[in-house]
């Protein structure tokens, strides 16, 4: 009777096993990988809402500063997405009739939100708050990108926590002018590592790293 | 560990005083002590088999290979954004909620609208900022997925507009014999609206009536002592910070009774320093206030006349006026108690206090009143007031007599707002054969229960939080009742449905009650809209501009402060009559011989309206810390006589009436008695009340409410497993919670530093000094009187979940910060001390050293941090965590959450998954928010800005958080009082929450 298993059964039987185990650690190393890249963090992908609202027009050429919609970015956690409300401040005046703003003029007398699409999303364990930021000199552009260019948000910022503790270990490139933080344009003058630390000892800029600081 | 010969009165050692937590533990039985995980700790629960969980968990794995991310969420903002609304930052409402009738104001938190999270109001006479566990554990009930919804007749859905018809229609057919076939079924309120309206319905019907029925009594013995001792029904007062001397008979003040969370702040704050006060409790059962004793006595509830007697007759003979008359010698154990109690109360005249509790017949209270009269304390300690309650009777007699026309068939409308009267009533009036009998009863409750299902009209009720009121406290101090949120599901108020029978039930709760106030405070009628064509015919047209109104702003300003400035009312002069109070108390009868059976409100469901309450049922009871039922307690030499242990069934019965109820042994109550806590084994129950505990009312009869003698126990042979969670957790005999006569304390001074300061240590400890913030905490143990506001308070602000009777008994329950409670002394009559125990934060935590992925560590500030999406759950943490505060989840508690109780979350606090680790974090959203605002702002956080929830809570101040790195805050000086000690301090674990030692301040005659 011939054996059950050929000699180069041994041989199979290794190759096997180690593409088990290279399968395995494969798996868990592309999925560390792919939470990294572009395409895990939700980065480059331009969301579609259900309202075409171009950040572009409102910011460029109508000059609004971020604040008069984003209410609460100096004063709370959430920035605040507008109110309807605050969109018929103009638009009861201008372009009251298009019908590109149906949606909006609907939620208003309907009395029903308009359910715009997440952009940004922080993992529920994390407790962001943007009036710390603001306050601090972190200008709205360096999270979120040239927002005055975007005909539809994107996220530019992976926001993983190795992004959020670069800074957060070394906040001074990132520091600007109070009265600067919205300008999606603004350069340093000068020697902008001065500059970062003399606004560093302005502000008080003390960003923490312990744990609790972000998650609760 | 070592020597603690440390002397206190009445034993060798002081500090090795041995304490226990339960009587096996006492008898040295080790089998009986689970330990620290007890067996079966890491078994899934019944119905869950391991090949179940691996089904479950490839389907999961199968379902995550699907998606990789989860879909793009949704962003809801305003259509119209209320001003007072920012998202993410908290508002605070100032409100009341209904303590018997009375107002205990609160201020009421909310994220986005959605309330989350009640604390006292500061401003309220009846809170001083404090709140029970009962208050915290209120939100619960408003997002309860079973409340009652909607309205039916005869099991035909009305719209509200349907039942104003009906109703009209009903009060139409009442109106040809001016009421008399209509009545009304009612709780106790103070509600000057209310009070308006039963006004006019009696003016409407002047033939129906309104009875009050309070199942847990309230205030009716003492108004009723009142009227025999003073002629009139008065309501008292007390300033408790003003007694040095407080003698409590069977009262329970400190934590149910009366303007119980003002009166533990005042005693608290005698209980340190030079003037300690002394109290002497004479009770039957150990109850939280017998727990703060000086000196207890334990006797049945019958007797404690008797003893208040033997006082009268002593403070007598100690030449105080006026009470030979009412005085009578006792003889046997407690005669020379009496004496000493006299002696003491003599020595402290117009600085003393006798408070007469609940359960107490008036006569009692009668004495009581002529005693501090007697005493002098009438006027700096007692004040009577005018009653503010609608209707002061709430006794059973009026109950009976409506019973009585009901059976007749005298009634053909009954309303009911009072609590399920067919579970609460008592027994002897059948009240659930009788109901029946009423053509149109018509019930309004919170939640389905047997009096809604026997009911004709099943109405549902607004929760507190979203109703517009108002009540009064004691003082007469006047709280408009204003809602948090709109009624979740469709409900109405008590206000609404009396207004229904005025043909006024469109007006609305708001209206009434602000219209009420308009003319109550004398402010002119609202002014009409401008002019216009419909002005005058259609003032509430809201839309047409108003000229000011100038009530608006005294309105607003009463909403703010939550409470009307200057309501409160003027201390009553009132005389005591002896003859009366001699009359009365001659005709108190004998106590009843054999076992005498003593009813009592429970801490946790009160009358039984709690009883779907999961936080309060999980709560361990402040004494027993027994949890989701109640027992028929025993003192251990009553149990032994009777041959029978704590887990045993027993057949309690007593006049006919029998009942099934599980024995618990409790060290400290009264010999040849037997306690039973109210308002469990409820027929009709949900989801978490079904079958927890049996129904005490029905041994309950009209003509022994509280006290009845001739009580029988029979075996059944069968036993139960009672979820208490005093043994778990044990700190194995250390010297772990310290109590000395404060006489002792200047001598301590070296064995209490062997507590504290410095601990060797190979390791280097971090130096925090030059931080900001070095967060502490310390908890006074003189203080605490373990009523467990801070359990209740903790798992309202960390989302903290409820685990069931099943995972209770394997040690299970989520609670951060516990309760321990230790009695020492003998097991028959001993004393306790309460600790509140949760992370003590240690700078050298053992937690940190084992756990293998960093998902506990330390802040720079020295915090001891807890990571949950770190942890992978091996539970080496809370192995190696000394005082076993740890908390794991064994389940997904938090799982298929019903959409109404996802409201109740709080934003600010992560909801923890299945298999991580939890504990106490000092509360560091409220670090972390008090941080951000404070530099935002560009200053540093104050002293003692940041208050945890628990500290927040405490009724009497016992637990203070703050910087110990500011030596202003008042944590910092807590921290280097002479009582201060750290628990297991030869560990050298450096935590950062101190501990003070209780203080007992004993009468040197009674050592």
């Amino acid at each position: 009777m011939s054996a059950l298993f050929s000699p180069r059964s041994n041989g199979i039987f290794r190759i096997v096993i180690a593409i088990l185990f290279a399968g395995a650690a494969g798996t868990v190393g592309a999925l560390m990988v792919f939470a990294r890249i572009p395409a895990g963090t939700g980065q480059a992908e331009q969301v579609g809402q259900p309202v075409q609202f171009d950040h572009r027009h409102h910011v460029q050429d109508d000059l609004i500063d971020c604040r008069y919609c984003h209410t609460t970015v100096d004063k709370a956690a959430s920035a605040g997405i507008p109110p309807t409300e605050l969109c018929l401040n103009c638009h009861s005046q201008v372009w009251n009739k298009s019908p590109l703003l149906d949606l909006v003029r609907s939620s208003w007398f309907a009395n029903k939100p308009i359910e715009w699409v997440r952009v940004h999303r922080l993992p529920g364990f994390v407790y962001f708050n943007h009036a710390i930021h603001v306050n601090k000199g972190v200008g709205c552009v360096e999270c979120h990108g040239r927002v005055d260019l975007m005909p539809a948000i994107e996220q530019v910022a992976p926001l993983t926590m190795g992004w959020c503790l670069d800074c957060h270990r070394n906040p001074t490139p990132r520091l600007r002018p109070l009265e600067e933080v919205t300008n999606m344009t603004w350069q340093p003058e000068g020697d902008p590592v001065a500059l970062g630390k003399e606004l560093a000892k302005k502000y008080d800029v003390k960003p923490r790293t312990s744990c609790y600081t972000c998650h609760r | 560990m070592p020597s603690l010969g440390l002397p206190i009165y009445g034993q060798k050692t002081a500090l090795e005083t041995r304490r226990w937590k339960s009587i096996d533990e006492l008898a040295g039985r080790a089998d009986a002590e689970p330990g620290e995980f007890p067996e079966g700790a890491a078994e899934t629960p019944a119905g869950f088999s391991r090949r179940g969980f691996l089904q479950i968990l490839g389907a999961s794995a199968a379902f995550a290979g699907l998606a990789c991310k989860p879909p793009r969420e949704k962003l809801v903002p305003y259509v119209r954004k209320p001003e007072a609304v920012t998202p993410s930052v908290p508002v605070g409402y100032a409100t009341a909620r209904s303590d018997e009738g009375y107002a205990v104001g609160l201020v009421v938190q909310a994220f986005e609208g959605r309330p989350v999270k009640v604390e006292g109001n500061r401003l309220h006479p009846a809170s001083l900022g404090g709140t029970d566990a009962i208050t915290q554990a209120m939100v619960l009930d408003l997002y309860d997925p079973a409340r009652l919804a909607g309205f039916t007749r005869g099991g035909r859905a009305l719209a509200w507009s349907a039942v104003l018809q009906e109703i009209a229609a009903l009060a139409r057919e009442h109106d040809k014999d001016g009421g008399a076939r209509l009545r009304f079924l009612v709780a106790p309120t103070s509600s000057p609206t209310v009070a308006d309206l039963r006004r006019r319905l009696l003016e409407r019907f002047p033939k129906a009536r309104f009875d009050t029925w309070a199942p847990a009594g309230g205030d009716a013995a003492q108004r009723a002592g009142a009227a025999i001792a003073l002629g009139r029904p008065l309501d008292a007062t007390f300033e408790v910070a003003k007694a040095d001397v407080i003698l409590s008979l069977d009262s329970d003040f400190l934590a149910t009774e009366g303007e119980h969370l003002r009166s533990a702040r005042e005693f608290a704050s005698r209980r340190e320093g030079e003037r300690m006060n002394r109290l002497y409790v004479a009770e039957p059962r150990f109850s939280v206030t017998g727990g703060m004793a000086d000196h207890r006595f334990r006797m049945r509830g019958a007797e404690v006349a008797a003893f208040a007697r033997a006082v009268a007759a002593e403070l007598a003979q100690a030449g105080v006026a006026g009470l030979a008359p009412l005085g009578a010698r006792a003889e046997g154990e407690h005669a020379r108690a009496a004496r000493a109690v006299a002696k003491d109360l003599a020595g402290a005249r117009g600085r003393s206090l006798i408070v007469a509790g609940a359960r107490q017949p008036p006569a009692v209270h009668a004495l009581a009143a002529a005693m501090n009269e007697a005493l002098g304390n009438v006027g700096p300690v007692v004040r009577w007031r005018a009653p503010v309650l609608v209707d002061p009777q709430a006794g059973p007699d009026a109950l009976r007599a409506l019973a009585a026309e009901v059976q007749a068939g005298k009634v053909d409308t009954l309303v009911v707002t009072a609590w399920n009267p067919l579970h609460t009533a008592p027994a002897d009036l059948e009240l659930r054969k009788v109901f029946g009998k009423v053509k149109n009863s018509m019930v309004l409750a919170l939640r389905d229960d047997e009096t809604v299902r026997a009911a004709s009209w099943r109405l549902a009720a607004s929760h507190p939080l979203e109703s517009w009121g108002d009540l009064r406290s004691r003082d007469g101090t006047v709280t408009v009742v204003q809602p948090l949120i709109s009624p979740l599901h469709e409900s109405t108020t008590e206000v609404d449905l009396f207004a229904a029978f005025l043909g006024e039930g469109e007006r609305g709760a708001w209206r009434l009650v602000r219209d009420g106030w308009r003319s109550r405070s004398g402010a002119p009628p609202a002014p009409l809209p401008l002019s216009g064509p419909a002005a005058a015919s259609n003032p509430a047209d809201t839309n047409r501009p108003r000229p000011p109104d100038p009530f608006d702003r005294t309105w607003d300003e009463w909403l703010a402060a939550g409470l009307l400035t200057e309501s409160a009312g003027r201390p009553e002069d009132a005389k005591v009559d002896p003859a009366r109070v001699a009359d009365a108390l001659g005709k108190l009868p004998a106590p009843a011989g054999g076992i005498e059976l003593g009813f009592a409100p429970d801490y946790k469901v009160w009358d039984g309206r709690f009883l779907e309450n999961a936080w309060l049922q999980e709560l361990p009871d402040p004494i027993t810390k027994l949890t989701w039922e109640n027992a028929a307690h025993l003192s251990p030499a009553t149990a032994r006589r009777l041959g029978l242990e704590s887990g045993e069934l027993v057949e309690l019965a007593r006049g006919g009436r029998a009942v099934v109820a599980p024995v618990l042994v409790v060290p400290g109550h009264a010999d040849d008695a037997v306690t039973v806590a109210l308002g469990y084994g409820q027929r009709v129950a949900g989801a978490v009340g079904q079958g927890a505990g049996f129904d005490a009312y029905a041994l309950r009869t009209s003509d022994a409410p509280w006290y009845a003698g001739g009580a029988t126990l029979k075996k059944t042979g069968k036993t139960t497993e009672l979820a208490i969670t005093q043994g778990h957790f044990s700190m194995e005999g250390r010297a772990i919670a310290l109590a000395l006569d404060h006489e002792e304390l200047p001598r301590a001074k070296a064995e209490l530093d062997e507590h504290r300061g410095e601990a060797p240590t190979i390791l280097q400890p971090v130096d925090y000094s030059e931080k900001d913030y070095r967060w502490g905490m310390a908890i006074d143990l003189s203080k605490c009187i373990g009523c467990s506001a801070c359990t209740a308070a903790c798992q309202a602000e960390n989302n903290i979940p409820v685990v069931g009777k099943e995972q209770v008994l394997r040690s299970r329950e989520m609670h951060w910060i516990r309760v321990d409670r230790y009695f020492e002394g003998p097991a028959e009559d001993p004393q306790s001390v309460t600790q509140p125990l949760a992370c003590v934060h240690c700078e050298m935590a053992p937690c940190e050293y084992v756990c293998p992925v960093n998902a506990t560590v330390h802040s720079d500030e020295g915090l001891n941090e807890m990571v949950y999406n770190r942890c992978v759950g091996t539970r080496y943490c809370s192995n190696n965590c000394p005082y076993k505060v740890r908390r794991f989840n064994f389940l997904d508690y938090h799982g298929d959450m019903a959409p109404t109780l996802q409201m109740l979350m709080n934003p600010d606090v992560t909801v923890r998954a299945r298999g991580v680790m939890e504990k106490c974090t000092y509360c560091t959203q409220r670090i972390q928010r008090a941080r951000i605002d404070a530099r935002v702002g560009g200053r540093k956080i104050g002293p003692d800005e940041v208050v945890p929830a628990c500290a927040q809570a405490c009724p009497s101040e016992a637990i203070v958080f703050g910087n110990l790195n500011d030596a202003r805050s008042r944590v910092s000086r807590k921290h280097a009082d002479a009582r201060r000690y750290d628990l297991l301090h030869e560990l050298g674990t450096r935590p950062r929450t101190a501990y003070l030692v209780k203080l007992r301040n004993p009468n040197p005659e009674l050592a």
